[in-house]
Order: C-alpha cells, then sequence, then structure tokens
C-alpha cells in the first residue's frame, strides 16, 4: 500500500504532464518566438514525455488502475488498459522527441512542433481512458488535428503539403462519418457513456439504425488505425511527412486507434448481447474479420511491390494494423482474454520496432541517402551500427524468432488457433511469410550488395542514433522481457472483460 | 410535434448532400463545405434525438461538435493556403507529386 494517497484526479497524470509540456513549450516559445534554441524546446519536450512515461511505468506497478477509476461523471475511466496503452505512447513520443533534434534542425518553427506533438499525444493518452463516445470523439480529434498539422509543417516542400492535404481530407470525411454514427447510436439508446450504451442496447428493436450507426463507428476508428477501408491516407501521409511524424503517426496514433477501438467495441457494444445473445443485432466481430484479412492481405501484397522504402514501411505497417485486427476479429471463440491481450501486446512491440525502422529512414533522410531500395546499396559499409538497429528492426516486424516481433505474432496467431479461428491465424502467416520477403530486400541492400554510388555521410547526429539505439534495445529485451509484458496486456485485457 | 423520423430524414439528407460533395467537387474549400453539411447532418440528429430522449446529453454534444468542426475548418484553411503557395491551385486533383 501507497504511503501517501493521491487525489484520484491524479490518475490521468500522464495525460496531463503531455498537455502541461505543451503549455510550457508555448510559453517558451513566446517569451523568445525567435529563438533557434532547439535544445531547450527538444529537452522540454523529451522530459516531458520521459514524466509521462514515468507515471505511467509506476502508476501500473503499484497497481493504481487494478481497480477502475472513474472520473468525471463516469466519462473518463483510468484502469490497467489504459495505463498500458500510456506506456506504449510516452515511449514512442519519447523516441520520436529526442530523434526530432537532428531531424527538425533547420526548422524554423521549432516550438510548435514539439508542442503540437504533445498535443496529440494528449489526445492519444486520453482516448484509451474514454468511457463515453463524447470523450471518444474529443480526444480522437485531440489526437488529429495536431498530427494533420504535423504532417504539412515542412511548408515549403511539395510532398509534406500534400501528404497533409490527403491526410487532412480522408481525416475530415471519417471524423464526420464517426461522429454521424455517434449520433444514430445516441438516437437509439439514449446515452452517449459507454455502460449506459450496452444496457440501452439490451432493450431496443431498432436494429437497423443501430447497426449503421455501429459500422460507421467502426468506420472512423479504421481510419485512426489505417485499416481498410480508410487506410488510403497512410502510404501518402507516411512518405510526405517528416520521418519522425511518420514513425510517430504509424505507431502511437495507430495504437490509440486500437484502444479506443478495444473498450468501444468491448464495454459499449458487448459481444453477449449484441453478437451473440438472443436478441443479436449486429455482429461487428464478422466485420472485424473481414476487416482484419483485407487489411493484411492488401498491405502486405502493396508493400511487396514498392520501389521505395519508406512507401513500403507505410503499406507494411497497414499490414501490421491488420495483424492488430485479429485481437478483436477472433473474439466469441472463447479464447478473448488470450487474443485481445495478445493484440495489446502487438502493439507495443509494433511502437518500438516500427518506430525504430521510420527512424533509421529519418537518419538516411537527413544523410541525403537516396529513397529506393538501390540507393541503400552498400550502406552497411558507412554506418555499421544503424545497419544493425533497422535489421534488428525489420527482422522483428516480419516476426523472426530471436526478437521481441517474433512472441506477440507467435501469441496472436496462437489465440486466433485456439480461438477455433484457424483460417485467421493462416492468413496472417501466409502475410508474414510474404512480408519477410521485403523486409529482407532492405536487408540485402544494406548488407549484400555493393554501393553503387558516394555516401555523402559527414555527420552522426546523436538525437537519431540515441533514439535507435533505445528502440533496438527494446527491441531485443522485449523478448527475454515479454514476460512481464504478456502479464500486463492480459490483465489490460481483462480489463475489459474479455 | 414534429415526428422525430422527418428529422432523420432530413439529417439523412443532408448527410448525402456532404458526401456528394465529397466525391464530386475538386475545389479544397468546397470539400471542407461539405464536411460542414455531414458535421451539422450530425447535429440534427443529436438536437433531435436529445428532445426525443428528454435528455440534454445530445445537445451539449452537439456543442462541442461545433467547436470542433471550427477547429477542424482552422486547420483546413490552414492546409489549403500552403497548398496554394506550393502548388498554385486549391484543386485537391493537383496534388499528385506522389501516387494514389
Amino acid at each position: 500500500m501507497a504511503a501517501f494517497e493521491l487525489p484520484p484526479w491524479m490518475a490521468l497524470a500522464p495525460a496531463l504532464t503531455f498537455a502541461l509540456t505543451a503549455l510550457v513549450l508555448f510559453v517558451v516559445d513566446s517569451i523568445d518566438p525567435d529563438s533557434e534554441n532547439r535544445t531547450l524546446v527538444a529537452g522540454t519536450a523529451t522530459l516531458g514525455s520521459l514524466a509521462a512515461a514515468g507515471f505511467a511505468v509506476w502508476y501500473l506497478f503499484a497497481g493504481t488502475g487494478e481497480e477502475p477509476i472513474v472520473l468525471f461523471g463516469d466519462a473518463l475511466v483510468v484502469d490497467s488498459m489504459s495505463l498500458f496503452f500510456a506506456v506504449v505512447f510516452a515511449s514512442v513520443t519519447t523516441l520520436v522527441c529526442v530523434a526530432s533534434y537532428d531531424y527538425m534542425a533547420d526548422h524554423h518553427y521549432q516550438g510548435e512542433f514539439y508542442a503540437l506533438v504533445m498535443l496529440a499525444a494528449t489526445g492519444m493518452t486520453i482516448m484509451p481512458s474514454a468511457n463515453s463516445l463524447a470523450i471518444v470523439f474529443v480526444s480522437l480529434e485531440l489526437s488529429s488535428l495536431p498530427s494533420y498539422a504535423l504532417v504539412a509543417i515542412l511548408k515549403k516542400n511539395r510532398g509534406s503539403v500534400e501528404a497533409g492535404l490527403k491526410y487532412f481530407l480522408v481525416g475530415a470525411l471519417s471524423s464526420a462519418i464517426l461522429v454521424y454514427g455517434i449520433s444514430l447510436v445516441y438516437g437509439v439508446t439514449g446515452s452517449l457513456l459507454l455502460p449506459e450504451v450496452a444496457s440501452g442496447i439490451a432493450g431496443t428493436e431498432l436494429n437497423g439504425v443501430l447497426g449503421v450507426g455501429m459500422l460507421m463507428i467502426i468506420g472512423g476508428f479504421a481510419f485512426k488505425t489505417a485499416s481498410v477501408p480508410f487506410h488510403f491516407w497512410a502510404p501518402e501521409a507516411y512518405e510526405g511527412a517528416p520521418a519522425p511524424v511518420s514513425a510517430f503517426l504509424s505507431s502511437a496514433s495507430k495504437a490509440a486507434g486500437f484502444a479506443v477501438a478495444f473498450r468501444v467495441l468491448t464495454v459499449g457494444f458487448p459481444i453477449q448481447e449484441v453478437v451473440v445473445g438472443a436478441t443479436a443485432s449486429v455482429d461487428w466481430v464478422l466485420a472485424a474479420q473481414i476487416l482484419a484479412v483485407a487489411t493484411m492481405t492488401l498491405g502486405n501484397f502493396a508493400a511487396a511491390t514498392q520501389d521505395t522504402v519508406k512507401r513500403m514501411l507505410a503499406y507494411s505497417s497497414i499490414g501490421h494494423a491488420g495483424y492488430a485486427l485479429i485481437g478483436l476479429a477472433a473474439l466469441t471463440g472463447g479464447n478473448d482474454q488470450m487474443v485481445l491481450g495478445a493484440s495489446m501486446a502487438h502493439l507495443l512491440v509494433y511502437g518500438f520496432m516500427n518506430t525504430g525502422a521510420f527512424l533509421f529512414i529519418a537518419l538516411a533522410e537527413h544523410w541525403s541517402v537516396g529513397r529506393t531500395f538501390e540507393d541503400y546499396n552498400g550502406l552497411a559499409s558507412q554506418a555499421p551500427f544503424a545497419c544493425v538497429a533497422m535489421t534488428v528492426f525489420l527482422f522483428s516486424l516480419a516476426g523472426l524468432p530471436p526478437f521481441g516481433g517474433f512472441l506477440s505474432k507467435y501469441l496472436l496467431f496462437a489465440g486466433a488457433i485456439g480461438a477455433g479461428f484457424w483460417w485467421l491465424a493462416a492468413v496472417g502467416a501466409i502475410n508474414s511469410a510474404l512480408s519477410l520477403y521485403y523486409y529482407s530486400r532492405v536487408v540485402k541492400a544494406m548488407w549484400i550488395e555493393e554501393p553503387t554510388g558516394d555516401f555523402d555521410i559527414e555527420s552522426r547526429p546523436v538525437g537519431i542514433y540515441a533514439a535507435l539505439a533505445a528502440a533496438a534495445i527494446m527491441t531485443v529485451l522485449l523478448l527475454p522481457g515479454f514476460g512481464p509484458v504478456w502479464e500486463y496486456a492480459t490483465g489490460a485485457a481483462a480489463a475489459l472483460g474479455a | 410535434m414534429v415526428p422525430i423520423e422527418y428529422y432523420l430524414l432530413l439529417s439523412a439528407a443532408v448527410f448525402c448532400i456532404g458526401v456528394f460533395g465529397i466525391l464530386t467537387r475538386r475545389n479544397a474549400l468546397l470539400f471542407l463545405m461539405s464536411v460542414e453539411l455531414l458535421l451539422n447532418a450530425a447535429n440534427i440528429n443529436l438536437v433531435a434525438f436529445s428532445r426525443f430522449h428528454g435528455n440534454l446529453t445530445g445537445q451539449t454534444f452537439s456543442l462541442f461538435t461545433l467547436a470542433l468542426a471550427a477547429a477542424e475548418v482552422a486547420i483546413g484553411i490552414g492546409i489549403v493556403l500552403v497548398l496554394y503557395r506550393n502548388f498554385d491551385d486549391v484543386d485537391v486533383t493537383e496534388a499528385t507529386t506522389m501516387r494514389w
């Protein structure tokens, strides 16, 4: 038992820390707007995200969320699931802030960049805590709106502006669809609080309206997680955005979308009543199965045909959204806690390995190495350390044994088989085998091919190297250290009643 | 009192006009206006259902939606501005340095 009691609202400390850091950054920036002191702003942002990570890890270890803490008239709930995801977001944000120190060195608006990252992280950290559809919408927008600006932040770079435009167009459309879906669900149930939505569904006969509303809400989540059918923005946004922002979006933003989808679907539309019960109305598990198979297949096949490494990673990120969707698709099989937990554990491991891979792209862009696979030929002879790290990330993404990605993917597929959905696991395994092909292309280019041109590598950016090293160490350590992660992930799944 | 179905029909019509605008218009500003239509279709629903259920949740949430719509347009106009500076046009199909 703790020696002192914190007030209940302190359970939101990770999100509050991010919000406070954003405000501090605005103050620092407005005191001296023309300052180019990027050490100060990047340092503040890094310290803020480390503090948020510290709070989240401390709360997890102290068992804060084991008894769910309900705040603001049931609108927010802090339990082991929301704290688990807070750890993911805070770790990714820290890596991104450290790497941006070098990548954004020539950028004029330092304070704004880090403040936007902090605001987006605030929204993401609130998303898993949302216990009301109103909070779902507000926090989802709080993480989306700064992200649009972050993608388009290189104002004179046509690729960045185009990426921001496309991200914004699809995002605005899908958030409108989400809020329309919420309005329909509210019409059926008369409440926006997830537990009351669940009890409202139990006695309703308006299954048509409810089904349309639920599908629209799932569409809104599909945008956030870059799943089919709202995945179009992802390759463009990830390719055009500054690489650290791509890392941030493809890891943290995706995990946030899954976190909020897990809670809304399992708590608000409980499986017993909505999917398998006597008055079963809308089978969202079937929708998740279709989306999972389509997302996995489309992402991996499209990734295999790409010429540029960054775009290949963007499509592979869509493929990984498909794997994580298995966590929802294999429910109702009697193995719910394992598949949901495996999906959460995969999102944690993915947070490190995918962020690392995009940060390697950031390093390559910093050195003005080209964009295609051929441009990476022989890079290992010039930068062996960074290439070792990239190899670790790629093999972990493919799910090869000595790295963290292996266990999470193995448990995901094993969980699906245990739930009786062997075909989901089979599709996943085939796609994983295909993914090994295109990940190896990068490894082959870096280590085996002869250099086609001279690299102009003069600097060794400390920030990007530090972030790469940290991400690589975490990716490797997550194999022996998978036990506790698995424990907390299944605990988080249990918090959702699975 | 007007039956609830009429409000649903109105909001569905507004929603469809918005979707039609998004699918057919190439001007980024018209796209933003269409998104406003979509969001306001949801607002009609929320206010009508709020009266139907006799609680204020929906009306309050529609205020949230209005505020967020304004914030979204602010970001959108900013992106349209840099789009115009880089491509000398606000046609969303002009920006094709990457393939879709």
